[in-house]
């Protein structure tokens, strides 16, 4: 029996250290890039969604010849991994893929959760010698709590810009429907996201719009009974109805508020809210709500992306999977634009090379329309994006598009 | 004031009724402990496939609502088997924190064994009992709540027939009293607890799917949610007490809903753990527990 | 090489939290409830540094000091109850600590950036190795001088006759008590010596991940901490920290499973209590190895 255990853990140390096979990476054709998402456990759904868009860009891409490095057309090479919306799994995958498996960069985490820690690993200070934090790239493409940029230069985004769009919303709200004045809002209290969209998004939108607060109910994000917060409602009978919570708790809580015959005249809901998932798990529950999102299919070519997406990957598109389809072609540009070496021994001045351009990129083609991502100076959002908000509304079971920029009219077929 | 009052008895109403809820959770531990001496943490996960697998009929066969029940019922017991099969069947008897290891093992299982068989998707049940509370007066009273107050009742006084009034209840209670005598006696210790299981878990299955129609979504992480609850009522009202077990779940429900309502929040769960340490600390044995281990 | 250094990063904490579950397991104690301490740690250590400016090892101190008075406040009450009702009452412990600092706000602007424990929101910006020029070899040499001091506290803990009065109550209360054994002092001792392990535990951790919140301290780090001294056995310490190791390591060469690999842990946890009960490093492996051990030394064999 012990040497069975002895055995055993001499052989899982042995596959731990298995190398990932480090050759020169031009010489085999190949350009590495890593992903870190929640693959298992709760936020599964999502962060499957975003390695399946990731694939769709790569397979694109690979099937057109692949990369341009000094004048040689290189294959991408995807390294990803289930960081189970854990910190502790986030840490140790972050230096496998900047340490083991030597990727250019990574995309994810899924979680803000995870995000916090991994980004508080890296550099804070570019080129202090002093500072030992992980010289390591990431460009984001859901972990949307609002500063996870700041915390280092070497952390990109390409999320919803929540202040902005929870700004717009009831902007366009208050335009639309001047007659309602009163607000209740529900949170997660328990829930960065749900904690960080109530403070920093909708409370601010909701005073400069001039709208009455009427109370703020919380739950927690495993919560299943929502009877007294639902009397409370029901109470005070607001006009507008704010739920900044995520599927579960959601659908929870709308069906108490059917069965106390709470109606609002109008719902605003969580950005993370608007996918498919919710509607699998209650969409007739969530009807009428409206949600500020940064993709709907208004466009052949993001009609086409969710269809491929979902047909070879089984992947949903929306505001959270896409940008790791972008992020990838965003990339791609920047490797062709400035040139990389792509070799074992120079991958630390390649990164650097692509931070720095990545800073500087300004404006990129997203699939709805342009994104600009703003550089390492920006006061309030350095390496965060501004992009286009399309606002979608629960219409029987399915998202339709409530309000779109007037400049993307034209584009609409 | 009178607004005060109707606000106290309508989260007094509410917190009974999901109180019943705890109740039964509780019971099924208690039986366990009662009966087996053994702590089972895949209780809860347990009652949770067996609801995941009322939902084959639901969805693969558009089967009608009372086959889901009974399917909620018979996946639980399956499971109920496994459970007994691999977490208890082989463990040598004086080894008392065996079971709990081999059970949370079972538990980490059968969580993630249902996420990568649902993809992580949300699934609902429908709302059988309707869409909309019943009012009474100022009060709303929950349909499903109701249903499954009654069902709980009805499985109670069954239960009590039988653990008190059957030869199998009086073998069960010979093997909870002293199992060598008990096998001295004829009676089959090894079967006596596959049955217990399987009486249990079907008490679970039956639990499980008034649990499923109330929710809004289903989550794998119920398991985990009914597992610490059912071990706070059991706490509270006394293991191995099924009265016990049916006052604490009440005492919950009423005690959580109630600081939601004035409180907020916060503490909801504070109230519920202070709660715990009281009896821990005032009453070791539980409102009618016998013994303090 | 990074990569290797956090796994064994992440263990070295890990063995800290396993190993302060095996201090009251020794004494008949099973506590569902040390992330707490580990928690009380992280969030101290954290403040520590990143609020109140002090230096690593100050600042860990105070985090362990702490989370071992309340350890030593835990453990009179824990006095009361046995078996799966203490397991209970611990992680009730361990939830009401969580809780707590879900509603703890306690901030300060500090170069612009807001840092501190801020509820819901946690606790960022404890940067202080990464500031200061740390890395990771370094901290990981620090980690594990930690964890040797530990075991070193363990080894001679267990050779001396409070292991043996640990032992003693674990066995049988009442007979120790009738040999004169001060049963609550032991007990009371363990859950503070409990509380200052998993204290340094977390205080390390914060560190390490520069981040910290409730959500890190709940259920799954519970069942984890308990699931190390159960499978690596009570009978040596050592038995946990191997378990630990195993455990981490197979999760971390297990990847190409994904979401396959809890499916294994639960079933590895179920076959090793179904095979060896009381872990693999149990009491009778210690009694062999100490025979071995003897037989070697004497120059008379079989005395």
């Amino acid at each position: 029996m012990r040497r069975f255990f002895v055995c055993s853990v001499v052989w899982a140390m042995a596959l731990v250290l298995l190398p990932s096979g480090v050759s020169a990476f031009q010489e085999e054709g190949t350009l590495r890039i890593g992903g870190m998402w929640a693959l298992s456990g709760p936020a599964a759904y999502v962060g499957s969604s975003s390695n399946g868009l990731s694939s769709l860009a790569i397979d694109e891409i690979n099937e057109a010849g692949g990369v341009e490095i000094k004048g040689k057309r290189v294959k991408l090479v995807k390294y990803a991994y289930d960081d189970a919306c854990k910190a502790e799994e986030g840490l140790t995958i972050v230096r496998r893929l900047a340490d083991s498996d030597k990727v250019l960069f990574s995309l994810g985490p899924t979680c803000s959760n995870v995000a916090e820690p991994v980004f508080g690993t890296l550099q804070k200070r570019l080129d202090d010698p002093n500072d030992t934090g992980l010289q390591f790239l990431f460009f984001t493409d859901t972990a949307i709590k609002f500063g996870l940029a700041k915390i280092s230069p070497w952390a990109f985004r390409n999320v919803g810009n929540e202040p902005a769009m929870f700004d717009l919303t009831f902007q366009l709200v208050q335009e639309k429907y001047p007659d309602l004045k009163t607000v209740a809002v529900a949170y997660e209290s328990d829930f960065a996201h749900s904690v960080s969209t109530w403070k920093g998004a909708v409370k601010p939108a909701l005073e400069k719009y001039g709208y009455q607060v009427l109370d703020v109910v919380e739950w927690r994000f495993e919560d299943t009974e929502f009877g007294p917060q639902t009397s409370k409602l029901r109470k005070l009978n607001p006009d507008i109805l704010v739920m900044l919570s995520h599927t579960y708790t959601t659908c929870g809580s709308m069906k108490e508020f059917k069965r106390q015959r709470v109606k609002s005249k109008l719902m605003v809901g969580i950005t993370s809210t608007a996918n498919t998932e919710t509607m699998t798990a209650c969409g007739m529950a969530v009807e009428g709500m409206i949600i500020p999102t940064n993709f709907a299919p208004i466009n052949p070519k993001a009609k086409e992306i969710a269809e491929l997406a979902w047909a070879k990957y089984k992947a949903d598109s929306n505001l959270h999977s896409v940008p790791a389809y972008e992020n990838i072609y965003a990339i791609k540009g920047i490797v062709e634009k400035v040139g990389i070496d792509n070799e074992p021994h120079t991958l630390l001045a390649d990164r650097r090379k692509v931070r720095d351009a990545l800073a500087k990129l300004g404006t990129f083609q997203g699939i709805i329309g342009p994104i600009k991502m703003n550089g390492d100076d920006d006061p309030v959002k350095p390496r965060d994006v501004d992009k286009a908000v399309i606002l979608v509304q629960a219409k029987g079971g399915e998202w339709t598009v409530w309000w779109q920029p007037p400049e993307m009219e034209q584009d609409k077929q | 004031m009178a607004e005060t009052l109707i606000d106290v008895i309508q989260q007094l109403i509410n917190g009974l009724m999901y109180g019943a809820f705890y109740a039964l959770i509780g019971l099924g531990f208690t039986l366990f402990f009662g009966v087996m001496k053994k702590f089972n943490l895949a209780y809860g996960p347990t009652i949770m496939v067996g609801i995941y697998l009322g939902l084959i009929p639901l969805y693969v066969w558009e089967a009608p609502i009372w086959t889901v029940f009974i399917a909620c019922v018979a996946g639980a017991v399956a499971v109920g088997f496994v459970v007994e099969f691999a977490c208890f069947r082989f463990l040598r008897q004086g080894h008392e924190l065996a079971p709990l290891m081999t059970t949370i093992g079972m538990l980490i299982l059968l969580q993630e064994a249902v996420v990568i068989v649902t993809h992580a998707l949300p699934y609902e049940y429908p709302a059988v009992f309707g869409d909309e509370s019943w009012e009474l007066g100022p009060f709303l009273i929950r349909p499903d709540y109701v249903a499954m107050l009654l069902t709980g009742v009805i499985l109670v006084v069954v239960l009590y027939v039988v653990v008190n009034r059957t030869r199998f209840g009086r073998a069960m209670r010979a093997v909870a009293e002293n199992p060598t005598v008990a096998r001295l006696l004829g009676v089959s210790v090894n079967r006596m607890n596959t049955l217990t299981f399987a009486l249990t878990s079907a008490l679970g299955g039956a639990t499980g799917f008034f649990v499923a129609i109330s929710l809004g979504a289903l989550q794998p992480g119920i398991a985990s949610w009914m597992t610490i609850k059912g071990l706070v009522v059991i706490v509270i009202g006394g293991l191995g007490s099924i009265p016990g077990a049916i006052l604490a779940g009440l005492l919950l429900g009423v005690v959580e809903l109630q600081a939601l309502w004035f409180l907020g929040i916060g503490y909801r769960d504070i109230f519920a753990y202070v709660l715990l340490f009281a009896f821990l600390v005032l009453r070791p044995a539980g409102l009618l527990g016998k013994a303090a281990t | 090489m990074e990569y290797y250094l956090a796994v064994l990063t992440i263990i070295g904490m890990h063995i800290l939290l396993g190993l302060s579950v095996y201090l009251v397991a020794i004494t008949g104690q099973i506590s569902f409830g040390q992330q707490g301490f580990y928690a009380i740690g992280a969030y101290l250590a954290g403040i520590g540094t990143a609020l109140w400016g002090l230096h690593l090892l100050p600042a860990m101190l105070v985090g362990m000091l702490v989370a071992g008075a309340v350890g030593f406040l835990v453990g009179f009450p824990a006095l009361r109850v046995k078996g799966l009702y203490l397991g209970i009452a611990t992680f009730g412990f361990g939830e009401l600590v969580r809780l707590t600092f879900l509603n703890v706000r306690y901030t300060k602007m500090i170069d612009g950036k807001l840092v501190g424990p801020n509820g819901a929101e946690g606790f960022r910006h404890v940067s202080y190795i990464y500031d200061h020029g740390l890395t990771q070899s370094q901290y990981l040499g620090i980690i594990y001088t930690a964890v040797a001091l530990v075991a070193v506290c363990l080894y001679i803990l267990e050779r001396s006759k409070l292991g043996a009065k640990f032992r003693a109550v674990e066995e049988d209360e009442l007979a120790a008590a009738m040999v004169g054994i001060n049963v609550t002092a032991v007990k009371v001792f363990a859950f503070t010596l409990s509380g200052l392990v998993a204290g340094l535990g977390g205080a390390m951790f914060v560190h390490y991940s520069t981040y910290i919140d409730h959500d890190m301290v709940a259920l799954p780090l519970a069942v984890a901490s308990v699931t190390y001294p159960m499978l690596g056995g009570l009978g040596s310490f050592w038995g946990t920290l191997l378990a630990a190791a195993f455990l981490i390591f197979l999760t971390e060469s297990l990847r190409f499973l994904q979401e396959f690999r809890l499916i294994l842990y639960g079933m590895l946890i179920i076959a090793t209590m179904t095979f060896r009960p009381r872990g693999i490093i149990d009491e009778t492996v210690m009694l062999k190895l100490r025979g071995v051990w003897r037989r070697h030394r004497s120059p008379y064999p079989g005395m």
